[in-house]
């Protein structure tokens, strides 16, 4: 009965939310009030899918979901980032039967690793695919191994382990359950030595030894070898190899994928998909042209004209290094002349003014490579230390707090406009400069 | 001085945020100065002459990583004792300082031993905690200092050689402004600096970061340009005061 009830008002919710765009969330979120164990009760024709990890979950999910429809298979999915535990019971609670039933052909879950314990409460997913784990938000989430533990308490031992094998930390997740690696080998953009300063597996995970790398694809995911323990790179099932990146191509197990974001956090991403959707039945064939078609996600990446100039969003999570980090790649690939804007807030939910995540960006892999680079929000006087010690040209670096005064600053900058911030703080940026 | 040698111990295993720019911020100190610098990585098992360094750095960790450098770090314990006493700049920031203290417990609670420099016991309990904090070096109480706690341990029993009076925010007790232990934090004895801040605490502060240049290279120390660190440690108390 409260299960029942729990399914009418969450999909009333759902419904009357949906055109004012307030249907992600809350009506899961009530739901589970009524009902607390109602994400158990759902009953599933076909199968589950988790997918989690600090780093580009919602675009490997978006394109999970992405192949399988291409593919003429039916599919729930979390699409908006709504990771949470209300945003999963929204999605389920939206695709169900009034009788608990969903009838898809598979479930896609993007699943916040901290919130993957209580999630996977009272349900499991067949198959947990998890992108990679890094030091992130290190104020909300606490440090990796805190992470780990929580997806121990998450993953029950029948869940097949999908996994990065470039990644000495997720690579070695619950190490009883069954699992695939996906991997790519060493490529003309790999490095000898890491060109980021997050690096969080500079001592193996298993033993505490100094690992040694054979090459860097970036931060700490690459070629590993633990000079301790012998703790190598996994044998992978799913190989990425032959990437060209002046054109976008590469392939997986020998057959053709095309990607228009070129590096090699993107690449890896793909590879992951690709090795999902095989490993949920489909041909591999069929997944490397579907993916081949994926477009990112505009609320990651999106291009705008400004004044006759382009002005590039870059989607970059504050405390989140290996976020900026990859936002730098994009930049750095970038032909031209270019001009960099980053927001520095106070953290995100609580509000302290600390900025030491700054040192964790290795914001020196601009030195030389950019016009100016612009900084403003309350913090944006750290940012400019951060440059300073990070060897910048005082002449290089523009600091405007208020964000509505920006405008004149950039107008005296060149090139591209690259914004490196939180989706809601580019917005807001693009609408000043606009103007 | 023609050259400062910098130990940076355990840099694999203590390196989770980043505080590694404390060491950024004292080599742009000793390039302003012009003073040649060279930093030395060292780990668990590695053989380390303590006399062949006038600074050993040690950042915060995973409290495993914690739990495996106090296993090393006791063999060291004369080695490091004789050094403090001999005036070498030691910074220890977060939760390395418990390896300083007499012992801590781990999460499981396991004992691990500190090498006893300091009375002061610690308690690691996995909970997250977080502070903003305003404060006043004891070497210049009128300065008004900024850090950021971000912890998962406690420290008990610290009641001497403070390095901070905590005006607002965290001290070595959670609790602001009840009691004595949340009305102080860190350590300096001789010149060993201890804190739970980061910031990094010598790139947010740069008249701590002075200090400790002045107490590294003695007269060979020239003042330098920090106009830049001046304001956004400004613009920060501001909003805290």
């Amino acid at each position: 009965m409260k299960m029942k009830l729990a399914l009418l008002l969450g999909k009333l919710l759902y419904l009357l939310g949906k055109p004012l765009g307030k249907s992600t969330n809350l009506p899961g979120e009530l739901a589970l009030k009524i009902c607390p164990d109602m994400m158990g009760r759902f009953r599933f024709d076909g199968k589950v899918l988790a997918v989690t990890g600090s780093n580009g979950k919602t675009s490997t999910s978006n394109m999970i979901a992405h192949i399988l429809k291409k593919q003429g298979r039916s599919v729930v999915h979390n699409a908006k980032g709504s990771n949470l535990t209300g945003g999963v019971a929204t999605a389920l609670l939206a695709a169900s039967t009034m009788g608990g039933r969903i009838k898809e052909d598979f479930v896609v879950l993007e699943v916040d690793e901290r919130f993957s314990r209580l999630i996977f409460r009272d349900f499991s997913p067949d198959y947990l695919l998890c992108t990679n784990l890094f030091r992130d938000q290190l104020t909300r989430n606490g440090n990796v191994d805190v992470i780990i533990e929580k997806l121990h308490e998450a993953i029950k031992p029948q869940v097949k382990l999908i996994l990065n094998g470039n990644d000495p930390i997720s690579g070695d997740l619950a190490p009883e359950n069954e699992r695939v690696y996906y991997g790519l080998s060493k490529t003309a953009q790999s490095s000898e030595r890491c060109l980021n300063i997050t690096h969080d597996a500079k001592v193996c995970p298993r033993c505490l030894g100094r690992m040694a790398y054979q090459y860097y694809h970036y931060n700490h995911i690459g070629g590993f070898a633990c000079s301790k323990c012998g703790y190598t790179n996994p044998q992978w099932t799913y190989t990425a190899a032959d990437v060209d990146f002046a054109s976008g191509d590469f392939t997986v197990n020998g057959c053709p994928v095309h990607t228009d974001y070129k590096d090699l956090f993107n690449i890896l991403n793909t590879t992951a998909a690709i090795a999902a959707c095989t490993e949920l039945g489909l041909p591999l064939k069929d997944c490397c042209e579907a993916a081949s078609t994926f477009v990112v996600l505009k609320q990651r990446y999106d291009e705008f004209s400004v004044d006759g100039r382009r002005a590039i969003m870059i989607l970059s999570k504050n405390q989140n290094p290996v976020s900026f980090d990859q936002s730098i790649t994009h930049v750095l690939e970038r032909e031209g002349e270019k001009t960099v804007v980053v927001f520095v807030g106070n953290i995100n939910h609580t509000g302290h003014r600390d900025t030491t995540w700054l040192y964790d960006i290795a914001f020196e892999r601009l030195l030389g490579k950019v016009d100016a680079i612009v900084g403003t929000g309350p913090r944006a006087y750290d940012l400019a230390v951060r440059l300073k010690l990070a060897g910048f040209p005082t002449e290089q670096v523009r600091i405007e707090r208020d964000l509505s005064h920006l405008k004149p600053v950039i107008d005296k900058t060149r090139g591209d406009i690259c914004i490196l911030t939180e989706l809601y703080d580019a917005k807001s940026i693009l609408g000043v400069i606009s103007k | 001085m023609n050259k400062v040698t910098i130990l940076w111990l355990y840099d694999d295993l203590l390196d989770l945020y980043g505080d590694w720019a404390n060491l950024l911020a004292v080599t742009k100190g000793l390039d302003a100065m012009e003073i040649q610098w060279e930093i030395d990585h060292k780990s668990l098992d590695d053989e380390i002459d303590f006399s062949a360094y006038q600074m050993v750095y040690l950042g915060p960790g995973k409290a495993r990583n914690l739990a495996r450098a106090a296993q090393d770090f006791i063999h060291r314990k004369e080695a490091v004792l004789a050094a403090v006493e001999q005036d070498t700049v030691f910074l220890v920031i977060g939760n390395s300082r418990l390896l300083f203290g007499k012992s801590f417990t781990d999460a499981q609670g396991e004992a691990l031993p500190g090498i006893g420099l300091f009375d002061y016991t610690g308690q690691e309990t996995g909970n997250v905690f977080i502070s903003d904090v305003l404060a006043h070096p004891a070497f210049a109480p009128d300065i008004a200092s900024y850090g950021f706690v971000n912890r998962t341990a406690h420290i008990h029993g610290n009641e001497r050689d403070y390095l901070f009076t905590v005006q607002k925010g965290a001290g070595d007790s959670e609790s602001d402004g009840g009691g004595e232990e949340s009305l102080h934090e860190g350590n300096l004895y001789r010149n060993f600096f201890g804190s739970w801040q980061l910031g990094p605490l010598l790139v947010k502060n740069p008249e701590i970061l002075k200090e400790l240049l002045r107490r590294l290279v003695g007269e060979a120390f020239l003042d330098w340009n920090t106009t830049a660190e001046e304001l956004a440690l400004k613009l920060t108390l501001n909003e805290i005061q």
